[in-house]
């Protein structure tokens, strides 16, 4: 087990796929903002890579650990220290009882970093996922992000402690961060010649959009389009007065980019299942990890046009590197 | 002697709390950021007096970017 000192900006315990299932009763599905780095940090320590480990959203977290473990770090370096001595991020790490693990603020690139335990972070299923839907308050850890004090278990590992100790990516695997984050993606549901026009689609595709302060893990809110002309309609119709409005319909979630009024919205993983903003195009499932590590007011997203036949190749790529072929 | 409190996640300024002049314990919330549609606190790491307020209600903060200036010397 952990005992949380200090909980630090945002941290919660997530999953991977998360809560999948539901969408059709209006639950999100939740799971780590960055699957990858996550699924990393259990390949390190001899977990499943969808184990639930630790979201450190910004930083500044800090645990003091009641027994003998070993860890990973992974995500953004924010400088972890175990009894204020660095330790390396990428690699698995022996940790005593009594042992603390610091991390400072996020790195010069990208916004979160995982921590995954042996064994995992024990709390309860529910309906099928141990991840937190922040924005349901349920899932996780009682539903809600750590606060100092808060005492977390641990699973029993598979594998001997001493046996995971030292284990290290491949530097090939270890995926590299940017400021100007490329996403791919396929346009629709709402997109040219009906709702938007070619010129606002070319845009869309082209322009790297500053990701703005007031994202979070339900949306990722981009800067204005402007200066284009985007709307193919002069209003919403039966939808409303604006011609982002729709009449309801669900969204092709998580990775649906919503266009609400002027703003590109990108509707991540405690995101909503339905509403009447229109939808120009949806990240792959692949590439949506990087959007969680933008960096709020600094970091930009650009849409890279892809295929659906692209996406399902690339799931498939991505999926092989979360196994013991990747460590050194 | 001065200290200087300092952004400790970027976002843009919801609050100034202190105000100039203003004696400041440790601890104390000195201003609010807005991050994520979070409220996070300012907290200030040192005892003193505010002697110049950086920042107003909008401003947009990186990590590090300088909020308030106490002067340390003035504790009583």
């Amino acid at each position: 087990m952990l005992r949380v000192i200090n909980s630090g900006i945002e941290t919660l315990v997530e999953d991977w796929p998360g809560r999948l299932g539901y969408l059709g009763k209006g639950m999100a599905t939740a799971g780590a903002m960055d699957n990858v780095a996550l699924r990393f940090a259990n390949l390190l320590v001899g977990n499943p890579p969808g184990e639930a480990g630790l979201e450190v959203a910004g930083g500044y977290f800090e645990a003091e650990f009641g027994v003998d473990a070993v860890i990973s770090v992974t995500g953004t370096d924010m400088k972890p220290a175990i009894n204020n001595e660095a330790v390396p991020m990428w690699e698995s790490i022996k940790i005593s009882k009594g042992d603390i693990l610091k991390l400072s603020h996020f790195g010069e690139f990208s916004f979160r970093a995982y921590i995954g335990v042996a064994g995992g972070i024990d709390v309860p299923f529910y309906l099928g996922s141990k991840s937190t839907c922040l924005f349901g308050s349920y899932g996780g850890f009682e539903g809600r992000k750590l606060q100092r004090g808060d005492v977390l278990p641990f699973g029993r590992s598979s594998k001997e402690l001493d046996s995971l100790a030292g284990r290290k990516l491949k530097k090939e695997v270890i995926p590299e961060y940017a400021r100007e984050w490329h996403l791919r993606a396929i346009p629709g549901t709402n997109t040219s010649p009906d709702y938007v026009t070619e010129e606002g689609m070319d845009y869309l595709f082209t322009h790297a959009f500053k990701i703005l302060h007031t994202s979070n893990r339900s949306a990722y809110r981009l800067e204005e389009i402007k200066d284009v002309n985007f709307f193919a309609r002069k209003d919403g119709g039966d939808g409303g007065s604006h011609p982002s409005n729709i009449v309801d319909h669900a969204y092709a979630m998580p990775g649906a980019l919503n266009i609400c009024g002027n703003t590109p919205v990108l509707l991540v993983l405690d995101g909503p299942t339905l509403g009447g903003y229109m939808c120009a195009l949806s990240v792959i499932k692949t590439d949506l990890w990087k959007i969680g590590q933008g960096i709020p007011g600094k970091d930009f997203a650009k849409f890279i046009p892809s295929t659906q036949e692209e996406a399902v190749e690339a799931t498939q790529k991505q999926g092989a590197l979360f196994c013991e072929e990747s460590l050194e | 002697m001065e200290a200087t409190i300092n952004a400790h996640m970027p976002g843009l300024v919801a609050r100034v709390v202190a105000i100039e002049g203003e004696q400041i314990a440790k601890g104390q919330t000195v201003a609010v950021i807005n991050c994520m549609k979070n409220e996070l606190a300012v907290i200030s790491e040192y005892e003193g007096k505010v002697k110049q307020v950086l920042v107003k209600e909008w401003d947009e903060m990186d990590v590090g970017s300088p909020m308030i200036i106490l002067d340390l010397g003035e504790v009583k």
